[in-house]
């Protein structure tokens, strides 16, 4: 793995279900350390660009990198295995488990089996509902706890990539803050961060690089400049 | 004959029944697929059993158990890791097609003819407690029952691979976006199957020595039944419903006069419509009258 | 009902290959005829069968209790009055005493197919999926048991015969072609084009009003009359029935047929219910021993359930729409099997 070579990488990366391409010659980096944002408005093909990214969806055309190193092809519980982990949209929770397994399923996909007492102690700081309800039932949580609990268990995986799939959906806008500032406080630990949020504005300003994707294609690239730009942003949006 | 005895005959046919129960309620949490086969390692095992009757007892069985154990697995490698993006109906009737298509090789290997395994018959002999006449088969299989049943609970919630399969059978897409291997929980599943199903070869051909190409098939049938009826997504309501069938099969057979009793498989077998009509979700499960979103 | 030429061929396409076969039929020796006339009643069952599964998505493995009791129902009334007590002594006294004709028998038998159908199905329609194909086979265990044991209204265990052997290729022909243009028919109907329509979306359907059960019901009623139907053209063939040649095995078979033809087509029923038959003629045949052009090949006992069994998994896994792609007869396709076969994906519905 060469250090000048970016965390992620996606090249002219097509994704085809039956006839319609949804996700078109798309192509983005995430450099090491890096958060990056990647909006777009529904059915721009973001869900579908992270699903080919994990391997759950075969691209038609087109390269997925990690650090430099080809995955397309690769079996998604293998990817997971190598480093990155996804926090799926809708969180995922099972529901049948308790929290606490939840949680242990994070450590399945970790590579180090050493610092998993360390790492635990980072995580129940930063999300305490996984510590508070670690034996009830996962479906007892409420959204944003459910959403912590889908972070936490990705974090436990001590993965190099994060990426998240509209953490912030369906939550209220107290609870998406802490969230976001959880996410700042990962990133300062070293962890590359792909954001997908339906929220431009909040994403532009948080990320140091923001992806635009609509029907399927990458738009454009903001800066937290940009943020209070509104007829750029709404260009973003709408372009086709 | 007591009530008693009923009872107890009924409660050791019920753990035979739940072993079968179970074997086909953990591969359908993790594939969502009916395995109509499942009777085909039952009867792989009694005739590997017949095979090996002249070998001391303790061999015949393990090897029993490993023809079992290997054809699940052959099984699952061969043909049922393609139908893992089939739809259920397709992956359904295929299992049909495999599981007559194994009875037609028992057919050609063995005859129509039953051959005779009765390694383990011995335990046929009554062994009385006062007005209590039991037979050492019986506790055997409710020993036995209890003890796998009870290591498979242990297994489920207390190793990380049954933690593994719980959260596939639950989701098994994000299960694997963890990185959850999905040929090691599936694997396990049939591995867990065949070897309950040569577990009740060995428990069936105490009671019933004689092995025909259709040995297996009818307990299977009407575990499945069970299964459904107890409810289909959860181990304990699927298992439940294994025992119940069982149960009442056997409850049914000895209280039921023997004029009468060649109808049960139908008395049975509306038992099951009943239920299906008026709780679909299952019996054993809370708030199965309710309608389900439908999976299949 | 709109019939257009396309709605033509997709008629007479599976109708030609049912005459052909009946012509055939009428010309080879007495020894073959039999399982030319078993691949027409074949037909008959398949297009039944493919009336509810086809059109509903839903796999019943019951409908062979239908053909059961078609079977008895048109043998039984088809002995003479005379015999009856002698062979029956436990029957009931309005059975014993009666008796039809030919084609009436094959009436009653459509008939009682049809009313178990509707009582029973009643009640299981709301079932999907696998709840319902367990239910059906539910049935079709019920069916088999009370038939095998309840001597008032059959033989029991025993086998029914000395029934009228009246299913020549004509009668067979015949029947086959009611069942086609009442299964088409059925196809081009409202009901049948709604049935269709939930079957690939059932929350679409519901929301637009669609009366899932209502529909499936008069699938389900139809297609019980057209396998009673065939059950009285099988017994007429046999001469006689017992219950297990209506049970498991036939399930199991017919199954096949539709599957290695294509479930979703009238044309993939019809084609895969003659190919299959005529290769499982074939191979029965071969187990007791048969001449192939130059040698004598004879099979185990069992092999031809072994091979017929491979060829429905191999079909499964590798060609889930079965050998016409579950497509109806078109002038493309049809001049496409003269080349190469068409090619296809996974699992996919078409209408």
């Amino acid at each position: 793995m060469s250090d000048a070579s970016p965390a992620l990488a996606v090249s002219g990366l097509e994704v085809r279900y039956g006839g319609v391409a949804a996700v078109r010659d798309v192509s983005l980096e995430v450099g090491r350390g890096e958060i990056v944002g990647l909006v777009g408005p529904n059915g721009a093909g973001k869900s579908s660009t992270l699903m080919a990214i994990m391997g759950a969806v075969s691209p038609s055309a087109g390269d997925v990198l990690m650090g430099g190193r080809s995955i397309r092809g690769m079996r998604s519980e293998d990817i997971a295995r190598s480093g990155i982990a996804l926090v799926p949209e809708g969180r995922h929770i099972f529901s049948n488990l308790s929290v606490r397994e939840n949680l242990r399923l994070g450590l399945v996909g970790r590579r180090e089996s050493n610092g998993v007492a360390k790492d635990l102690d980072w995580i129940q700081t930063l999300f305490p509902v996984v510590k508070d309800f670690a034996d009830r039932h996962a479906a007892a949580l409420s959204g944003g706890q459910q959403q912590q609990l889908a972070i936490a268990r990705a974090l436990l995986a001590k993965p190099d990539i994060l990426i998240l799939d509209e953490p912030s959906l369906g939550l209220a806008p107290v609870v998406v803050q802490a969230v976001w500032e959880a996410l700042a406080e990962i990133n300062r630990q070293g962890v590359t961060i792909l954001l997908v949020e339906q929220r431009a504005q909040i994403t532009v300003s948080f990320c140091s690089r923001t992806y635009v994707m609509s029907n399927g294609q990458i738009r454009m690239t903001l800066t937290p400049g940009d943020a209070d730009n509104t007829e750029r942003m709404v260009s973003a949006y709408f372009a086709s | 004959m007591t009530a008693l005895q009923y009872i107890v005959d009924g409660i050791a046919l019920g753990a035979v029944y739940a072993l079968v129960a179970v074997g086909l309620a953990l591969v359908f949490g993790v594939m969502r697929l009916v395995n109509f086969a499942h009777g085909e390692l039952i009867t792989a095992a009694a005739y590997t059993l017949y095979l090996t009757s002249s070998w001391p007892k303790v061999f015949a069985c393990a090897i029993s158990l490993l023809v079992a154990v290997g054809l699940a697995l052959l099984m699952e490698l061969v043909i049922f890791r393609r139908l893992r993006y089939a739809t259920p109906a397709t992956a359904l009737v295929t299992t049909f097609a495999v599981a007559f298509a194994l009875e037609a090789v028992w057919l050609i290997a063995f005859g129509p003819q039953g051959k005779s395994a009765d390694v383990l018959s011995s335990l046929n002999r009554t062994a009385t407690h006062g007005s209590l006449h039991i037979r050492w088969v019986t506790i055997t299989m409710v020993g036995v029952g209890a003890v796998l049943l009870a290591g498979t609970g242990l297994l489920l919630n207390r190793t990380r691979i049954g933690l593994e399969m719980r959260a596939a059978a639950a989701d098994f897409r994000a299960a694997r976006l963890l990185g959850v291997r999905a040929n090691r929980v599936i694997g396990t599943a049939f591995l867990l199957g065949g070897l309950f199903a040569g577990v009740v070869a060995l428990l069936l051909t105490a009671t019933q020595p004689l092995v025909t190409p259709t040995f297996g098939l009818q307990i299977t049938i009407l575990a499945l039944v069970g299964v459904v009826v107890g409810g289909m997504d959860r181990l304990v309501s699927a298992t439940l419903g294994g025992f119940a069938i069982g149960f009442v099969n056997s409850l049914l057979g000895d209280v039921l006069p023997s004029s009468q009793g060649v109808f049960l498989t139908s008395f049975l077998y509306l038992l099951v419509i009943v239920v299906l009509v008026l709780r679909p979700g299952g019996v054993f499960v809370p708030g199965g009258a309710s309608a389900r979103v439908e999976r299949v | 009902m709109r019939i257009s030429r396309k709605s033509l061929l997709e008629l007479g396409a599976p109708a030609l290959l049912l005459v052909a076969v009946s012509v055939i039929a009428s010309l080879v020796s007495v020894g073959s005829q039999q399982d030319f006339i078993t691949a027409l009643v074949n037909a008959t069952i398949v297009i039944a069968l493919w009336v509810f599964i086809g059109n509903s998505g839903v796999i019943s493995f019951g409908h062979i209790s239908f053909v059961a009791l078609g079977a008895f129902a048109a043998g039984l009334m088809t002995i003479e009055t005379i015999v009856k007590p002698n062979v029956m002594p436990d029957l009931f006294p309005f059975l014993q005493h009666h008796s039809v004709g030919n084609v009436p028998s094959l009436v009653l038998a459509a008939l009682i197919g049809g009313i178990v159908a509707l009582v029973l199905g009643a009640p299981l329609m709301r079932l999907s999926g696998l709840s319902a194909s367990i239910a059906t086979f539910a049935v079709l265990g019920i069916t088999n048991n009370v038939l095998t044991y309840w001597e008032k209204i059959g033989p029991g265990a025993q086998t029914l015969s000395l029934v009228p052997e009246t299913t020549g290729p004509f009668q067979a022909l015949v029947g086959a072609l009611i069942a086609l243009v009442i299964a088409f028919a059925y196809q081009h109907s409202r009901s049948g084009r709604l049935l269709r329509a939930a079957r690939e979306d059932p929350h679409a359907a519901r929301a637009i009003g669609v009366r899932i059960e209502r529909h499936r019901l008069v699938a389900f009623t139809i297609s019980g009359a057209l396998a009673g139907l065939a059950g009285g053209l099988l017994v007429h063939q046999i001469g006689s029935i017992t219950t297990n040649q209506v049970y498991l095995d036939l399930t199991f078979l017919t199954l096949a047929m539709l599957v290695i033809g294509g479930a979703s087509s009238l044309w993939g029923a019809v084609v895969g219910a003659v190919a299959v038959s005529l290769l499982d003629s074939f191979l029965s045949n071969a187990e007791n021993g048969t001449d192939v052009i130059f040698f004598h090949l004879k099979i185990p006992n069992g092999g031809s359930l072994l091979i017929l069994g491979i060829l429905m998994a191999l079909a499964l896994l590798f060609r889930p729409n079965g050998l016409t792609g579950g497509r109806e007869a078109s002038l493309k396709s049809l001049v496409a099997l003269g080349g190469r076969l068409p090619r296809l994906g996974k699992a996919r519905h078409t209408v």
